[in-house]
Parts: structure tokens; sequence; C-alpha cells
């Protein structure tokens, strides 16, 4: 019986995935070689390894939606311990594994003996976990400088090809498989499964199921610590927000692999064949260059089909013939990865159509060589860099490049990693990226200069030798201290005031705020910081904050927000307080605040031009592809945007804009 | 459920007394009134999560729809539409998106924590790859509070919000289709030989949702100027945290919505209280689970002394 | 798989008619496509004279079928008279609920089954027999024209049983036809005006109740003439191997129980349901472990805390609910038989599958388990297979004392034979047996001697020799009598 089930369901996702590597097989540059082969091996561990953690929790009718936030927790206690008191690194990464031994032992502790429902108990130490971290950092601390030892298990590769955590995650996987499919304890969990999917109870078969549960979910903390262990050191560097959103997809591998949310049903080769299905579509979309929403569109679709597909097969129907349930399966199947491949198809075509502009104007000019030109945003739904992608799209057209613009969703280190992975396989010729995390992306972007792709940065730097050039529009400190000075502005000498922030992880908003603080204890020693407060990024979290805020300090002036959101958020609760003595500023995009600016609620909105950014970052890269700038230069040739200074190896956009009631109307983005 | 609300009422007696101890401004009028009218869609949310989890199944995908639903009202009043107009348009819309969730868990029989995990990246990538980000910009003066004034429109959210609750506290209690609801959720196989409509049940619940959802996400937007296309992050996780924190159990056919108008105010009253108290926003979300663990903990614990005492 | 191939009966109004059959002869799925849970394939259902078409369990509930499945189908989490009310008020959706009158109503349908139960108590808190009683009212709520019962009496006691027989024959009288479905051939003969034999999903034979002996019944449900029903076999008892010594649990409602077993002997344990039977045996078996009291095995005293210590100590228990707990359904015979010894097979860790086959095959083979192989999931077997499933399970943990709860409910006539045979082999080897049954025949039939409780407290321990029904029923109903 196990044995029928296996095939039904892996034969399906076995079939997805040949289909997905056969459209990307003509879709993506590269695809198709050993070095992408490790790649994606590579992608795959982390999320590999709690996909094989999980495993076994679902096949006991359990779940585990704590694993992300225990990465985070371990990469913050093993960063603090080897950095901070200088215990010795192997000792802080048994710590670290002791600390994942720890939280997995509390989430079996409250489900055994506390009776709690795994997914409730889970969701509470998801928090727990988390807030742990970040309590612990404050958000702002960033554990690097890991020695290269270290840093080889899982930057390395041994004998040249095949990544270091390789073979980690191939000894968990082998360990993960005797459990679950060859030991008495994998005997015990499936008989727990199934009892409790018959609302039955393995206990009265003597299995002590108390005890087999705790150890599935010691070990899913075990298996995270080590995750979050290859995580820290693949970025080389331990940061709270390891991991953040890893939970669903892990779930999501282990369920498309013919796990049972119910129980009793799952194996391992079904959790690897559904990691591989989600790791080959995100690097098969990345170096196709296609929106990588679609994978996130293409794996629920896979998702609900297989599932749809298994459960029909596992419901009696007697009159149905096993023949005809199986063409309609097929059919069923077919008909989405038909549908599916067609969306890759005519998004692609799509894509090729929206990169090729017309002919440039001024066709007396020789045609320029085309350059594959890659760009990266920190994440791709912020404000911000949405703008900036409109400047870069506009120099791409005028100039004749290509443009691949692509990245993060939200601000994600190891996103960033396996966009520029996807790239260099892909074969671009530059790449230009706005840093998340300098320690950690700078690795694969010396490989990439290795293989001859001109690096650019922007927006943030990465180590100065990873990358040829720095288009630098507005270092932190100018901005920190832009604010600062505002702020000195507004409140006329002295006040306070308050900060909201993005995500309290985010790393540039805490250099931010580390030149703001600089700049008011140097210079005005009258501004008083009273608090600062976080927004996730939501304009509506800014906004409750910001109405606390003028509650619990009547004597506040001065709002300053610091994430785009978060301005429009701030300045809509000072307008609906009515109150005239509290104004907002901070860094935004002048679209978002002009109503605010405007009505005087938010007194000045900093921020560089982002779409002369965007234009400036493209047509850089070009002149870094075909050689007119090189390193020595002293200028270049900005386009529009006329002759644009270079110092050393940065290239200088200039001061930050000060958006106020007088100059905002002239801005557009 | 008796041992929650014990767990919950130590838990408010705490807070109240340390709040009026520490910061008596905390229950100024202006403050509270803030703080509903910030949660009330939040509550709306989590009224149809009551239900769903009621009956068993769980929606982790209302976030993701929360975002598409306000995306789509604030498409519409942009278009040019009138803002009652939008709101049902909104409102269909959002019924559609719970009733494609009932679909896959009643006519395909996906475990509905499958199919709405499914949902929920389908949306939220959806709408990425869409708007890639942008927010809904220009929105004419009478989209913010629905014309009214502030003070108005603060008072129409509130009042919807209330009257929505109201009724289905009220319908889940005495309306045989309520009843029914518990019902599947304590044993559905019971539900079936009952002669209940089980399917037809599950995917009203589901589509009640959605259009909750919708409604909870035109509530929001009219709050501002704007709308902005990350809505609803973390909304899903917010709902069933308050459903759980209120006693439902995860289970099915127990619970009710008296319980989630508890949890959803001690998860609403949480990060202002920890601003008003001078208390690190860095330790916010240990708190958050903390709570939420410590309910698990509480009730246990009271359980075994009801036994003893017994 | 066909379960039902062709079956032809009819009911009158004022008829009890029932229905018997070996486990698998279709009975159950007759009743499902009677209340529309299942669809037929072919066929037709009159009622009245016209054809009932697109049944459903809301259609049929219209008509005035009412039935009462074997496992209670009750909502857990809601009161006593909310079950009853769901099932019985009009299903208009928006109806508002009227809940005095659901009180009351409950209240007048329990009282007239007997059963007194507060209708605003949670349905979960109520026993087995207390839900089944529920299941009766609701039936009888609705107004019935056809009601249909299935084993209603598997859980209940000889009490509650007389009850049960008295309502249908008062149905009957007010004109109902009644379809009775039942193992307990003895209750036939009292209640039924008719008897219809099923086997292999096809009706074999309809006969007046009244001129069919048991025996004849028997055979034409097997096929063939059936030897004595009890094969009890006098053993030569040995020294004591189970002693229990004033148990007590609280937690499981278990007041004081004392007793011992010998080797080859066979202690049957009688009582009402919910007289502590099951709670006894649980807490011997430490699922719910007992709060003081001694135990010991072969003279050597244990502490019993989880099954696990109960299995090493030699105990071994099948339990009453096989579904849930007898048999993990969805997991081979195979890996059923060996659940219990999972860490002496091999070395502990690792499985070692080649044993574990040869021991299942060696099961299989011993108890004449009738099954597809040991890779067939345990579920596709029969009832009474499924049974020797769970007692193999057991017999593989190489027990001193086995426990049998309820070993023989609700299969059929011919694995119940065969269930007897095997405890009697058992005990012949020297195993000491504990049986816990509600039937009071099987008791008399196979025990050595009889312990009988009551509210949890073991009452009395009587002789084979010394017992008759009328002694066991004083005892467990508390009237007294010699101790």
């Amino acid at each position: 019986m196990l044995v029928e089930n296996r095939a039904g369901s892996e034969r399906a996702l076995a079939l997805v995935i040949a289909l997905e590597i056969l459209i990307f097989a003509f879709t993506g540059p590269n695809f198709l070689s050993t070095g992408n082969a490790f790649e994606i091996v590579r992608l795959g561990v982390e999320l590999g390894l709690l996909a094989l953690a999980l495993s076994p929790i679902i096949v006991t009718g359990g779940i585990d939606l704590s694993v992300g936030s225990m990465m985070g927790l371990c990469a913050v206690v093993f960063g603090f311990l080897w950095r901070d008191l200088h215990v010795p690194i192997v000792f802080a990464g048994l710590a670290a594994l002791a600390t994942g031994v720890a939280g997995g032992a509390l989430n079996a502790l409250l489900i055994t003996r506390f009776g709690g429902a795994p997914l409730i108990v889970t969701l509470g130490t998801y928090s727990l976990f988390r807030g742990i971290a970040e309590g612990l950092t404050r958000g702002v601390e960033n554990f690097s400088q890991f020695p290269p030892a270290f840093l080889y298990i899982g930057q390395g590769y041994l004998g040249g090809i095949i990544p270091a955590q390789a073979l980690v995650f191939v000894v968990f996987a082998a360990f993960f498989w005797l459990l679950l499919h060859r030991s008495i304890y994998g005997r015990a969990l499936r008989a727990i499964g199934f009892a409790a999917a018959g609302n039955g109870d393995a206990r009265w078969a003597g299995i002590p199921v108390a005890r087999r549960l705790a150890l599935s979910y010691t070990l899913s903390g075990f298996t995270a610590a080590a995750a979050s262990l290859i995580y820290v050191a693949h970025l080389g560097q331990a940061r709270s927000d390891a991991g953040t959103g890893y939970e669903l997809l892990a779930i999501t591998a282990v369920v498309l692999g013919g796990a049972s949310i119910a129980g009793g049903r799952g194996s391992i080769w079904g959790t690897l064949l559904g990691l591989t299905a989600i790791v080959v579509l995100q690097n098969g979309l990345r170096v196709s260059a296609l929106p990588v929403e679609l994978a996130g569109i293409l794996t629920s679709a896979i998702l609900v089909v297989t599932i749809a597909i298994s459960q029909l097969r596992f419901t009696p129907a007697p009159e149905a013939e096993e023949d005809q349930m199986k063409n309609s399966q097929l059919a069923v199947l077919s008909a989405v990865i038909i549908a599916g491949s067609l969306i890759v198809a005519g998004s692609n075509w799509w894509l090729v159509r929206s990169i090729r502009p017309a002919p440039a104007t001024g066709s007396a000019a020789a045609a320029p060589i085309r350059h594959t030109i890659a760009v990266m945003p920190k994440a791709k739904g912020d404000p911000y860099f949405v703008s900036t992608r409109l400047g870069a799209e506009a120099a791409a057209k005028e100039l004749g490049q290509d443009l691949i613009w692509d990245g993060p969703a939200d601000l994600d280190p190891a996103r960033q990693n396996e966009v520029v992975e996807a790239w260099i396989t892909r074969g671009v010729d530059t790449i230009a990226v706005a840093v998340i995390n300098a320690p950690g992306i700078s690795t694969v972007l010396r490989k990439a200069r290795a293989k001859g792709i001109k690096v650019l940065t922007w927006d943030a730097d990465a180590q100065p030798d990873a990358r040829d050039f720095f288009v630098n529009q507005a270092t932190p400190q100018g901005i920190g201290e832009t604010l600062a000075d505002e702020a000195n502005r507004i409140l006329g000498g002295s006040g306070d005031f308050a900060i909201i922030t993005g995500a309290l992880t985010a790393a540039n908003q805490n250099e931010w705020i580390r030149y703001i603080k600089a700049r008011i204890a140097d210079k005005y020693p009258k501004l008083n910081l009273i608090t600062i407060r976080p927004s996730d990024d939501d304009r509506n979290r800014a906004f409750s904050e910001a109405q606390t805020l003028m509650k619990v300090y009547p004597k506040m002036r001065l709002i300053m927000a610091i994430s785009a959101p978060a301005v429009p958020g701030a300045a809509e609760a000072v307008k609906q307080s009515g109150r005239q003595d509290v104004k907002v500023t901070g860094l935004s995009l002048p679209n978002m605040c002009k109503p605010y600016v405007k009505a005087g609620i938010a007194d000045s909105v900093v921020l560089w031009n982002t779409l002369d950014l965007g234009y400036l970052v493209v047509n850089a890269s070009r002149q870094a592809a075909d050689g007119t700038l090189k390193a020595g230069a002293t200028s270049m040739d900005g386009g529009r945007l006329g002759t644009i200074g270079v110092e050393g190896s940065q290239v200088v956009l200039g001061k930050p804009l000060v958006f106020t009631k007088e100059n905002i109307d002239k801005f557009d983005f | 459920m008796k041992q929650r609300a014990t767990a919950i009422a130590i838990f408010w007696a705490l807070l109240l007394t340390t709040m009026a101890l520490r910061a008596p401004s905390f229950f100024e009028f202006g403050n509270l009134r803030d703080i509903a009218v910030t949660n009330a869609s939040a509550l709306i949310v989590a009224t149809g999560m009551t239900l769903v989890i009621i009956a068993g199944e769980i929606d982790v995908s209302v976030g993701s729809q929360f975002a598409v639903a306000s995306v789509i009202a604030g498409t519409l009043v942009k278009a040019g539409l009138p803002l009652p107009l939008t709101a049902l348009i909104t409102l269909f819309a959002g019924a559609c998106f719970g009733a494609l969730n009932g679909f896959l868990v009643t006519t395909l029989g996906v475990p509905s924590i499958v199919a709405t995990l499914a949902a929920m990246a389908f949306w939220r990538e959806l709408l990425r790859w869409i708007t890639q980000g942008a927010w809904v910009q220009g929105l004419p003066a009478s989209f913010q509070w629905m014309g009214l004034s502030q003070a108005h429109g603060e008072l129409a959210i509130l009042a919807a919000s209330a009257a929505l609750f109201g009724a289905f506290a009220w319908a889940m209690r005495h309306l045989h289709c309520g009843r029914a609801v518990y019902a599947v959720g304590s044993n559905r196989e019971s539900a079936r030989l009952a002669g209940l409509p089980v399917p037809l049940i599950t995917f009203s619940v589901f589509t009640l949702m959605g259009a909750l959802t919708a409604v909870a996400a035109v509530l929001d937007s009219v709050r501002f100027s704007q709308v902005q296309s990350s809505a609803g992050a973390g909304l899903e996780l917010k709902a069933i945290s308050a459903v759980v924190i209120g006693g439902t159990a995860i289970t099915g056919g127990t619970g009710g919505l008296w319980g989630t108008l508890l949890g959803a105010s001690v998860l609403a009253v949480i990060a202002p209280a920890l601003t008003f108290l001078g208390i690190n926003a860095f330790w916010e979300k240990a708190i958050q689970g903390g709570i939420i663990l410590g309910a698990i903990v509480l009730e246990r614990v009271s359980k075994r002394g009801g036994r003893r005492a017994r | 798989m066909r379960a039902l191939k062709s079956v032809s009966f009819d009911l009158q109004a004022g008829e009890v008619h029932a229905l018997v059959g070996e486990n698998g002869a279709g009975k159950s799925t007759l009743i499902k496509v009677l209340t529309g849970a299942v669809q037929a394939d072919a066929g037709t259902i009159l009622l009245d004279g016209e054809t009932i078409t697109g049944n459903s369990p809301q259609h049929s509930r219209s008509l005035g079928i009412a039935a009462v499945y074997q496992q209670p189908a009750i909502f857990p989490h809601l009161t006593v008279a909310e079950n009853i009310a769901l099932v019985n008020e009009p299903g208009r959706a928006a109806a508002r609920v009227d809940w005095k009158t659901r009180l009351n109503t409950a209240r007048e349908l329990l009282k007239a089954v007997g059963a007194e139960i507060d209708p605003s108590r949670e349905a979960g808190t109520l026993s087995m027999p207390e839900q089944q009683l529920v299941e009766i009212a609701k039936a009888l709520g609705a107004n019935v024209r056809v009601l249909i019962l299935d084993e209603p009496t598997a859980s209940l006691t000889e009490v509650e049983t007389e009850r049960l027989l008295g309502i249908v024959a008062r149905l009957r009288g007010q004109g109902a036809g009644i379809i009775y479905i039942s193992h307990r051939l003895d209750e036939l003969s009292r209640i039924a005006d008719r008897i219809t034999v099923l086997r292999d999903g096809e009706s074999v034979a309809t006969r007046a109740a009244a001129e069919t002996t048991s025996k004849q019944l028997i055979s034409l449900m097997v096929g063939r003439e059936m030897a004595s029903v009890f094969p009890k076999r006098s053993v030569a008892l040995g020294a004591p191997v189970l002693k229990v010594d004033r148990l007590v649990c609280g937690s499981a409602d278990l007041q004081s129980a004392t007793f011992e077993v010998r080797a080859g002997e066979i202690l049957g344990i009688a009582g009402l349901v919910g007289s502590g039977r099951t709670q006894l045996a649980e807490t011997l078996f430490g699922i719910t472990p007992p709060d003081s009291g001694s135990v010991s095995v072969n003279g050597t005293a244990i502490y019993i805390k989880n099954p696990q210590q109960a299995i090493e100590a030699g105990l071994a228990y099948v339990p009453e609910d096989r579904r849930r707990h007898g048999i993990v359904g969805d997991l081979p015979v195979r890996a059923n038989t060996t659940l219990a010894i999972l860490d002496k097979l091999g070395n502990t860790t690792l499985l070692d599958q080649a044993a574990e086959r040869t021991l299942a095959s060696d099961w299989v083979t011993r108890l004449g388990i009738k099954t597809d192989g040991i890779d067939a999931p345990a579920n596709s077997l029969s009832g009474g297979n499924q049974q020797k499933v769970a007692i193999a399970r057991w017999l593989a943990t190489n027990p001193k004392v086995l426990i049998l709860d309820e070993p023989t409910q609700g299969i059929d006539v011919g694995a119940k034979a065969e269930c007897h045979r095997i405890m009697c082999d058992l005990a012949e080897r020297g195993l000491a047996i504990v049986m816990i049954s509600s039937e009071l025949a099987e008791v008399l039939g196979m025990s050595d001697r009889i312990a009988v409780m009551r509210k949890g407290e073991m009452v009395a321990t009587i002789d084979r020799a010394d017992a008759t029904p009328d002694l066991i029923l004083s005892h467990a109903l508390g009237h007294g009598g010699p101790a």
C-alpha cells in the first residue's frame, strides 16, 4: 500500500519536473549545465533541510510552523557566542544546534504534555523564536567576518564543482530516509499519523506516542539549527531574519511530495521530488529572466492539482473504472501544465518584445552593441525601487540595451545570491546590485567578475573588491545627516522627535539611524530622539504607531519616518489627529507624499531622484560593459544627466533631494 | 472554552492594572477609539476566520485576499465608479475568492490548509506581478471616509464592524445555519448522516470568509487617501491567533465569536500598550508568541485544577 | 468491489423485519442505500408504492425514514438537546432556533427511551450506551414511518436492551415499519415478525420469525450447519499469574478492583456498560495510570505508568474500539501485527523487514486470517479478520496475560466461533485471559470464573458452576444477592 501510494503522486511530480526542465532548457541559456545543476542543489539545501525535518512531523499528522523562525534564533545565538563571547566557532556551532534541540523540545513539551494543537503551539513559537532573536540583537546586530573555514560549508566547492553544503544535505536526507522508512521510529510515526487520521490513538498499540512525537519535533529543531548554520555560512552573516518565510515553502515541498496533511502518508523521496520541483522552477524562471512571481503562481497551481488528484485517487469511488480515473487525472494534470507553460512561453514572448525597443532615435549614430544588463533592487515591491525601475527602463530603451530587472520580493539577502547565481549561469554582460548584505553577496559577485561579467553596485555597496563600480547616489552617511539636518530645521534647534523605521531588522534603515544619532550627538545636542518604532514597511502599521506615539509623547513635535510607506502613514495619522504642532519628515517618494507635503503636514521629504538613479545605473552598466567606463576614469557621460563625476571607483549621482511644498510638483515618481 | 476565558480574564486583569498604574492615559477615549478603528477590519476578518475554524477548516489566504480586494476597490474608484458600487463589486470579488477556496476544499477534496496555502501564494504573487508594488494613488477626495467627515467616517466604520460582528455572533447562536456550522465542525460524518448539506455549508463558510475579507479591505482602505498594494501582510496569522486565543478549538465544533472579540482585543492592545509602557519594540513578537503559548499552558493547568477539585 | 449484488425485500407497516447475515453480507450497505447515504447502482426503492428517486439523507428523512447506525453519529461538542434537534427540526437555514422547545422536546424523547440524561449536557461527555440511547431518541423524534436499527444493542447491557425492545414493540403498535439488524439471534426471535437473511450481498431467504430456529438461521447465514456455540474446553488451572489488589484510578472513575487470574484460566468480566470494565482494562494497561492499588504478575509487583511498561510486564490488551484503537486500518496487516513489538524486531533501531514478514505470515497462518496477503491494508479485511489481526498483534508480544475487551462485538457468527476457539487454544497453552463482554451468554459460556462490576467497583466473583444469568444481573444492577 505504501508503495502504491508513492508511485501515484511521485510519478505525477516526476512528470512536472521533466516538463519544467524541458521548457527551461529552451528558455534559459545554460540552464542545462553541470554548474547550474549544482547551483540548484545549493539553492535547495536550507529549504530542503527544513522540508526533511517537516516530513516525519507531517507523517504524524502534525505541523511545525516554527522552523523558519528557529533558523533566525539559532543564527543569532551562533553569531553572538562567536563574536561577542569569543566562543570557539565549533562550540558556537554546537550551542546553536543545542538551541535548536531546546526549541524543538519546547514545541514537543507543549504538544505532548500540555495538549496543545501543533498548529497553534508552533504558531506561538513561530512568533516567540523570531521575537527572541530580534530582542537579543535589537534587530541591528549583524554578525559577520566569520573565518573562511566556516564559510566554506556554505560557499565552497568540493573538488571545484560540488557545493560543500550538498554533502551535509545528503547526510541529512539519508538519515531521514532511514528514520522514516527503515527504522522502528518511522513505523511508529506512521502508525501515529494513520491512527490520528482515523480519529484513533496509537497509544493502544503500545506505541510511546508522546516520546515519538517529541523525537520528531526535537529533530526538527535540530535540523532547523543545522540549516541556519549553513545559511549563515552561505551568506557570511548571522541575522535575526534568517529563514523568514521558509516554513511555508518547506511545507509546500512536503505536501507536494504526496504527504497527507491529515497524517500517515508521506515519504522522503516524495519530499525530495517536491523540493526539486520548487527549486528547479525558481531557478529556471531566473535563468530564463522570467518574472519570478510566476514561481509562486505556478507552484500553487501544481500543488492544488497534484493534491486534488491524489485526493480523488484515495477517495473510494466504487463505480469509477480504474483506467478512466487515470485518464482523467492525466488529462487534468496535462491541461494545467500546458496552461502553465503557455503562461511561461507567453510572458517570455511578451518580455522579449517589451525589452526590445524601437531602434534608438537619431539613427545616424552607429547602432550600439546590445548588452544584457541585469539590475537587482533590494526589494522588488518597495515603491522606491519600483520608481527606480522606471528610470532604468527608460535608459535601456534610450540606449538600446536589454534590461533584466529581478530581485527578492522582500528584503531577503539569500534571494539576492540566488538571483546573481542565475544571472551568472545565464551569462549576462553586467550585473548591478543594490546590496542588502555586503559580506553575503560579495563572494558570488567575485565569482561573476571572475567569469568576465562587469559588476556594479548601487544604492548600497558590496565589499570594494567584489565590484567594478559603485553608483553612489547618496551614502548612508549623507542620508542620515540630511535627515538630521532637516529635523533640526523643522524643530528649530530643539525638541523631541521619534523615528518610525521599516522592519526592525532592515539593515539600511539601521545604518541611517546610526548616522542620524551620530549627527545629533555631534551637532544638535538639544534634539531628543525619544523612541524608534517599527512599521514593517506597512503604511497602516506606521499609521497606528504614529497615532500611539502622539498620545504617549505629547511633547513630541516631529515624526521621522524612514521607510517609503511609513511617511504617508505617519502623515495621515497626524492629519487625522488634527494636531498642527506635529510635523512629519522622512525618506519617501514624492508622489506618495504630495498631498501631505502640500497640506503642510509633512514638512519635507528626503530622497534622491530615483528616476535618475535607475537611469544612471543602466547607463554606467552599459559603459562598463563596452569599456567606455574604465577604472581610473574621473568622469563619465551621463546622457541626459550630463557629465557625472567618478571618484575612484564610485560614480557619484549627487546629494539627496529635499522635496518641499515649493518643488514637489516638479517630480513625478 | 471556560478555561480559556479564565486565562484571558487573568491576562486582561494584569494588563489593565499595569496600564492603570503606569500609563493611565491609555484609557483616554481618543486612544481607545483609535485602537478600535484601526483594528475594526482585523475583527471582521477574525469573525470570518472563527466561522471557518468552527467548521473544522482553516484559511491562511485571507491576507492575500485582503490585498487583492484593497487594490480592486482602489482601482475601481480611480476608474470613476461610485464608492457604493465599488464596495459591492469588491464584495462580490471577495466572495469569489472565498468560493474558489471552498471549491478546492469541497469539490476537489484538497485539505483546507493546503488549498489556502496555495491560494495565499497565488494571490499575493499575482498581485505583485501585476502591480509591481505600485500603490493606487490619486483617488478622488470622496474616497477617504466615504465622503463623510473624519469623525462620521470613523463612526461609520465602527458601526459597520460592530453590526457585522453582532449579526454573526447572533446568527451563530440563534439561527439554524449557524448551528449547522458547529455541527459540521463537530462531526462531519454525523452531519452528513443527519442530512445536513455538508459541502454546501463548508463552501458557504469559505465564501463568507472571502466576502468578509473584502468588506474589511474596503473599510480599511477608506481610512486613507491611497491604497497600498502590500496590504494585509500577516493578517492571516493575526486573525487565526485572535480566534485561537479566544478559545475556539482548531479542531472545530466549539468556541464562538465572543471569544474571538476578546482574542482580537488582546492582540489589538499589545502594540500600543507596549509603546505606552515604554517597552522596546524589539520584544513585541516574542510577547505575542508568549501570549499564545501562555494561553495553551494556562488552559491545561486550569483543566487539571478543575479535575482535581472534582 | 460490490457490497450489494441483488437484494429484494419488503417491509409492512406495523412490522418488525429483521435482517441477519454475516459481516460483509451487505446489511450496513443496504441501510445506507435506504437512507440515501450511498447511491444504489440499480434497482428501485418504493415507499407506499411510490419510487424514491434522487435519494439523499435529507430526502429520506423528509419521507420519514430514520436510522440508528451501529456507530453513534453524534456531535460531541453540542448538547444532547441540540443533537436531537439538528436532525429533526426542519432545515430552513435562516430559521431561528427555539432553545426552549428544543430542550423540552429532547427531554420528552429521552424520557420515552427511558434514558436519564440531562438534555443540556455536552454529548461528547456521554458514555457509549448513553450516546446510543440519544441516537434512538433522535430517530423517534422524526415521526418515523420506517425506523432502521443497525446493531442497536451492540453496546447496550441486558437491561437497556430490554427497554429498547419495549420501545420497538410500542412503535410497531403505532404502525411504524421497523428494520432491525442484530447479531444476537435470541433477540430476534422475541422481537421480529419476519427475518430476511443476507449472504454475500444477496437476500437468501425471508422467513416468519416464529417458525425459524437460531440453528436454521445460522446455517442460512453461513451456508452450512454450525457446531456447538461455545467451544469451552476444561483446562487444568496453573498458578495465579495476575494479581490485582484494590486498584483505583480517579480520572477514569475506577473505584476499586481486586481479582486474580490463573494460568489457563478465562476470567469473564461482566457488568453494565459504564460500570468501569473498560476503565479497569485501560488502567491495568497504563493508558490511564492508577492512583493506588497493587498489581503483580507472576508474583512480581509491577508499577504501570504507560502501555510500554504494561507490555514489558507481560500484559496485552485487545481494546474495545477496533477501528480506532485495535488496528491501524491504513497500515498493512504485516505492520499491524508487529506494531507492539517494533523494538524487538531487529536491532531496536532499524526494522528487520525479513523478520517482520516471517512473523506476520506466521500469525496469518496460525490464526487463519483471511487476507489478500500480508501487505494488504488492514481495513480491507472483514471485521472478524480485523479482530484476529488485533489479537495477533498482542499474541506476538508473547504475553502472560491477555485482556480482551468485547472480543466478538459486531463480528459475525462464524468469526465469533473462531475467536472463541482461539481463546480456548490460548488458555490451554497456559495463558491467563481476562475477557470483558456485554453478552451474558458469551460470559457464561466462555469463563471459568466471572467477576461483576458495578459503578466502577468490582462487586462479586462467581465460579462457572454457580453462575446464572440472574445472579450476574442482580450483582450488576445492585439488587444484592449472595456475595
